[in-house]
């Protein structure tokens, strides 16, 4: 009985999720791929231009970068300017976020359960460092829109499109491997349509270092 | 219980250092904490360890064979402002006479500036960071439950009551396309007291162990013959290790480099300067000239899988004409694999004492080796247990004194439980 419940649930999710993608008008894919013709995830990806009405959901929409396990989690936070983010530590030792970015200049030190929450007016590119574990790096990413996405491991980002069609919009690309942070990269499109699927290489190679072996036991450092 | 029993720097040292946690912890939430209450069985020694004047070097001796509480440890930390903060280290250990006490307590200043380059101050009493094997909570190790003889050492008759500067540039402050992988940290301290280091060393030789030592500790260990000798006579059946004696500073230099935190290297000096002249008559301690270099590195061969080396060498001396003077070295080896919530570490080492001087009547020569095999589960969060078999080989020519063989065996095994908040 318990598992034809649990078949039925998952079918009737399957069912809603195929019809929920087949009918997604308001939606836009953008696979990004890197200067060697890679998908790249991990890319911001962002719409603006005249004809796109604010989302107020989005504006007002509750934005959390938190610190679990020593890392930042998302690592990438992508929010609209004036976006207000809290910053809950889930670990049981103490955080000491920074950032020195034009965009935002701040620090300080958060306990669990004691979340800090700060609004981002400027647009640009928000490096997170811990001052206690100096390996841990995140980045929000403010911007002039509400429409906007991360590239999924695919590389490609699902941005909501308020309607069927639009004119004369810029598309930015944004990645941390960017030699300048505050240098997104965009194109002019003329027309995009809702369900399109847009594929963007990027023009610069990025600067990559990959991550390092940081574990619980290099807290003592 | 040891308060009576301390002298006088540390008293006031650990009574300011209660009531400044204290009063902090009274008054903000903002304290954070980690700790851990071990508890284990062995199975029994035939010797009485060290501190129970035996000649046993393993910490458990003849007092085993039961479920004993072992340890009982909390890190604190606390935040004074944006760039200081207090931490301590707090322990309870029931042998040999219950004690509770700290293992480290001091005021770190950590700059926060743009860019990879850092200042850091620490100002108190703490460990030197030489090791590599100790980076649990209170100093305790993750892999093994007894502590190579290298740390065992270190945490029994090292401790810097000083102040500890270092500069370093953390290549992962940097933007990830900047990066080259290298992180490296020089570092330099001033320090008073720990002039008695290389007692036991002399006296009873290497052990393996995880007895730490609280800053007003005074270990007792077997009464040798030497000891009553005119030469010797106002030594006392016991070390103060962390204690002051010559007046003087001693000081130690070291360096920290890694690579992508895969490869890490430290490599220190250690020289407590001491004037082996100089006698405490009141305590019976003696100012040992204590120097040595350790050397560690670990290489995280994958992610789960990590090999552990130390290796230390190093001169103490003690009396107007050196009368005790000895060459010590030891070298582990270490591979650990993390698999799940499971944990076992293997480890090899060996150790030597060397006598150098002519004082026939105090024969200080002592080597030995010791295999530990050690298996840990994290049951859940708070709860860990875990097993540890060791062979441990040992032959110390003062063992002689007691009609005893001077060379010992022994295979150990021991089984703990742990609460971890």
């Amino acid at each position: 009985m318990i598992q034809l419940k649990h078949i039925l649930s998952v079918a009737v999710t399957a069912l809603m999720l195929v019809t929920g993608s087949a009918f997604a008008a308001g939606q836009l894919s953008v696979k990004v791929l890197d200067k060697q013709g890679e998908a790249l995830p991990g890319a911001a990806v962002w719409l603006t231009g005249q004809g796109l009405a604010e989302d107020q959901k989005v504006l007002t929409h509750q934005y959390k970068m938190g610190q679990k396990n020593r890392t930042f989690t998302p690592h990438l936070l992508i929010v609209p300017k004036q976006a207000e983010i809290s910053f809950p530590n889930y670990d049981s030792i103490l955080h000491h976020v920074y950032s020195f970015s034009p965009a935002k200049t701040f620090e300080f030190k958060l306990y669990r359960d004691q979340p800090q929450a700060l609004t981002f007016s400027t647009t640009g590119a928000v490096e997170l460092g811990c001052n206690i574990h100096d390996w841990m790096l995140g980045y929000i990413l403010v911007v002039d829109s509400t429409h906007f996405a991360v590239t999924n491991a695919d590389g490609v980002a699902h941005i909501s499109l308020p309607v069927e069609q639009l004119k004369h919009v810029e598309l930015k690309v944004w990645h941390e491997g960017f030699m300048d942070l505050d240098k997104p990269e965009s194109r002019q499109l003329s027309v995009i349509r809702s369900g399109e699927q847009l594929k963007v290489q990027l023009q610069q190679t990025l600067g990559m270092f990959q991550d390092d072996f940081s574990d619980e036991f290099d807290d003592y450092e | 219980m040891s308060l009576m029993t301390m002298n006088k720097p540390f008293h006031w040292l650990t009574l300011a250092g209660f009531s400044a946690l204290l009063s902090t912890a009274v008054q903000a939430k903002n304290i954070q904490y980690k700790g851990v209450v071990q508890a284990n069985w062995q199975n029994s020694s035939d010797y009485a360890s060290w501190y129970d004047r035996g000649v046993s070097v393993n910490r458990f001796g003849t007092e085993s064979e039961r479920l004993n509480l072992s340890r009982a440890a909390v890190d604190l930390r606390t935040e004074l402002g944006s760039k200081w903060s207090l931490l301590a280290s707090a322990q309870y250990v029931p042998d040999p006479d219950s004690k509770l006490g700290f293992t480290e307590l001091f005021a770190q200043y950590h700059t926060l500036n743009k860019g990879p380059w850092q200042w850091q101050g620490r100002i108190g009493g703490f460990y030197p960071r030489m090791s590599l094997e100790n980076p649990d909570i209170g100093w305790s190790s993750p892999y093994n439950y007894s502590y190579s003889a290298i740390n065992a050492w270190l945490g029994e008759e090292i401790r810097t009551f000083g102040t500890e500067v270092s500069f370093k540039r953390s290549d992962s402050r940097l933007p990830r396309r900047q990066r080259s992988g290298h992180n490296w940290e020089l570092v330099g301290a001033l320090y008073k007291g720990n002039d008695p280091a290389g007692t036991l060393l002399a006296w009873r030789g290497w052990a393996v162990h995880d007895r730490q030592s609280v800053f007003n500790e005074a270990i007792p260990f077997a009464p040798i013959y030497a000891l009553k000798a005119p030469p010797l006579a106002k030594q006392a059946w016991r070390t103060e290790p962390f204690t002051e004696v010559d007046g003087r500073f001693g000081y130690y230099i070291g360096a920290h480099w890694d690579y992508q935190k895969r490869h890490t290297v430290r490599l220190y000096w250690y020289d407590n300067n001491g004037d082996p002249s100089i006698v405490n008559y009141q305590t019976g301690q003696y100012a040992w000239d204590t120097k040595f270099y350790s050397a560690a590195y670990r290489f995280k061969i994958t992610r789960a899988t990590h090999l552990v080396m130390q290796a230390m060498g190093g001169n103490t001396a003690m009396g107007k004409r050196r009368g005790v003077d000895n060459d010590f070295s030891s070298q582990f080896v270490l591979l650990t694999h993390k698999w799940l919530d499971y944990r076992v570490s293997g480890r090899v080492e060996q150790f030597n004492v060397k006598d150098r001087d002519f004082w026939d009547f105090d024969p200080n020569t002592s080597e030995g080796g010791a295999v530990t095999l050690t298996g840990r589960w994290q049951v859940t969060d708070h709860w860990h247990v875990g097993m540890e078999f060791q062979y441990l080989e040992s032959k110390v020519a003062n063992r002689a004194d007691f009609k005893l063989p001077t060379r010992q065996t022994e295979q150990l095994w021991r089984v703990s439980g742990e609460l971890r908040f």
